[in-house]
Formats: C-alpha cells, structure tokens, sequence
C-alpha cells in the first residue's frame, strides 16, 4: 500500500474522532479502566498513589470499594507494594496469579482467546506497542483498549455496540473472575481493594451493557 | 429511534449514578488519565507493532468508521 493512502486514511480517522464528544459518564467509564489498567501493569508510583489517596467514593459498594482503594493508597510503601505485585503476578508459575483472558477461559496461555483478541485488535485498528513482550489479553491491556474505545484514542470513538462487543468477547466472561481472585489473594493487601473496584466495576459494566437494547448491536461470535 | 437512543443514553447515565460512577470525576480521572506508559497504540502509528499487510488492509478500510 502507497505511503499517500496510508497517511489519508490516518487524516481520516483523526478528523473523526475531533468531530465526536463524548458524555460525561462514559468518560468516568474511561478513566476507571484507565486507573485499573495503571494498578495492574505495575506497581503505582508514589505521584499516582497520592492521587488514589485523594479519591473520595459515596456510599454505594462500588464507592466504599474507592474508600478503601483511597485508604490502602495512603498508607501504602513503595517497597512493600513492589513486593506484593511481584508475588501477585509476576513470573509464570510463581506469581499467585496469570491475569490473562486465554488462561482465565482455557486453563492455558496464548491459546484461541489470544488469537482472536489480535484479529480484533487488527480490525480496530489498535497494535502492542513496541517495547511490550507481554501478551496482550493481559488485563491491563484490555482495560486501555476498553478506555481507547471509549475516548477515542485509537481514531474515532467507539460506540456502545462496538463496545460492548469487545467487552462481551475478550473481558464479560473472565475479568469479573479474576478481580474476584485478586481480592481473595493470599499476597494481596493494597491489591485487595484494587480488585473489589475492578470486580464491581466489571460488574455495572455488564449491567449498563445489558441495558442496551440488542438492536444493531453486532452479537459476539 | 433518535428518542430511544436518548432514553437509553439517560438510563445508562442513571445506572452509573446510582452505582457510584459519578461522584467520583475528579480524582479518578487524573488518576485513570491515559499517559504513555501504554500497552497497546494505534496500529496506524510508525513502528507499531503487529504490521501484517492484511491487517493493515482491514485498518484502513475500517478507518473511516
């Protein structure tokens, strides 16, 4: 393909996404997955954790979850953090979990889940970043192509069917799983509150995708 | 149709709230803000990752979208 038609298509794409504004709420959506996505593929900096710390939930499960996030980032050390990500994730077979969608659904690494996850990935036009070895039905990565969708940072917003398509096939069936797992983790203590978020969080989103009417929405395969 | 998408629009605005999404804007948008640490980018971008030509195809016809 000739490098002019490349560099149009591109125009295209950033044209569109300035042209669409996004609500309010779907925004907060984004930056949930955002904040998830920063806790679980490393450990937060202090900046990021005084910034946590300012976080002030109301008085629902989900807002006492934020609480708690809040308080665990207040008193939270550096060292001690990097310690408990590391026994939490890091090295496979020796990190107490895998956050990965093909291990979630087949018992596996780099199964099906994965491959399908890079088909869809290439379609919205959406790649690994280059210095990333990790896979990417990482957690993380799922939950910055969730807030990529939904902002816009890959081109044009997606909207909700597009959405929830993605979240029906790579996170609806597994990511509410795992949080779970985080909060019950034998290593986990500032991680406990980070999953009660993600699980709840995963959990409206179900909710709030349910409601939507299933007219035009493009069904999972 | 344009009536049902803006009711479905304010249901869902509605459940967020009542779920506790909203009166957290402030501090969970700094902290959830996208920064350049990320994992994944847009495969349009020089040096991108996955650059199979059939996949770069599929990207410029869905573009436009």
């Amino acid at each position: 393909m000739a490098a002019e038609d490349q560099e149009s298509a591109s125009r295209v794409g950033a044209a569109s996404g300035q042209a669409e504004r996004i609500a309010e709420e779907e925004k907060l959506r984004a930056d949930c997955y955002g904040l998830l996505a920063r806790l679980l593929r490393a450990t937060p900096e202090a900046e990021l954790l005084r910034t946590i710390a300012g976080i002030e939930g109301d008085d629902t499960p989900f807002g006492r979850a934020l609480d708690e996030l809040a308080k665990a980032a207040a008193s939270a050390s550096a060292e001690a953090l990097d310690d408990e990500y590391l026994n939490l994730f890091v090295g496979v077979g020796s990190g107490e979990l895998l956050p990965y969608a093909s291990y979630y659904l087949t018992g596996f690494l780099n199964e099906k889940p994965l491959a399908k996850l890079r088909g869809d990935m290439a379609q919205l036009g959406i790649a690994r970043a280059d210095e990333v070895t990790e896979p990417e039905d990482h957690i993380a990565s799922l939950c910055e192509i969730m807030a990529g969708l939904i902002n816009g940072s890959f081109g044009a917003p997606a909207d909700l069917a597009a959405q929830r398509s993605f979240f029906d096939k790579h996170l609806g069936q597994w990511a509410a799983r795992f949080f779970q797992d985080l909060e019950e983790a034998k290593s986990a203590a500032f991680y406990v509150p980070v999953g009660r978020v993600g699980r709840l969080f995963m959990e409206i989103e179900a909710a709030a995708f349910g409601m939507l009417s299933d007219e035009g929405v493009r069904r999972p395969h | 149709m344009r009536e049902r998408e803006e009711d479905q629009r304010l249901a869902r605005r509605e459940l967020f709230r009542l779920a506790g999404l909203g009166t957290v804007a402030g501090a969970v948008a700094v902290a959830g803000a996208t920064h350049e640490a990320q994992a994944v980018t847009e495969a349009g971008a020089d040096g991108a990752g996955y650059r199979e030509t059939d996949h770069v195809k599929t990207y410029y016809t869905l573009a436009k979208f």
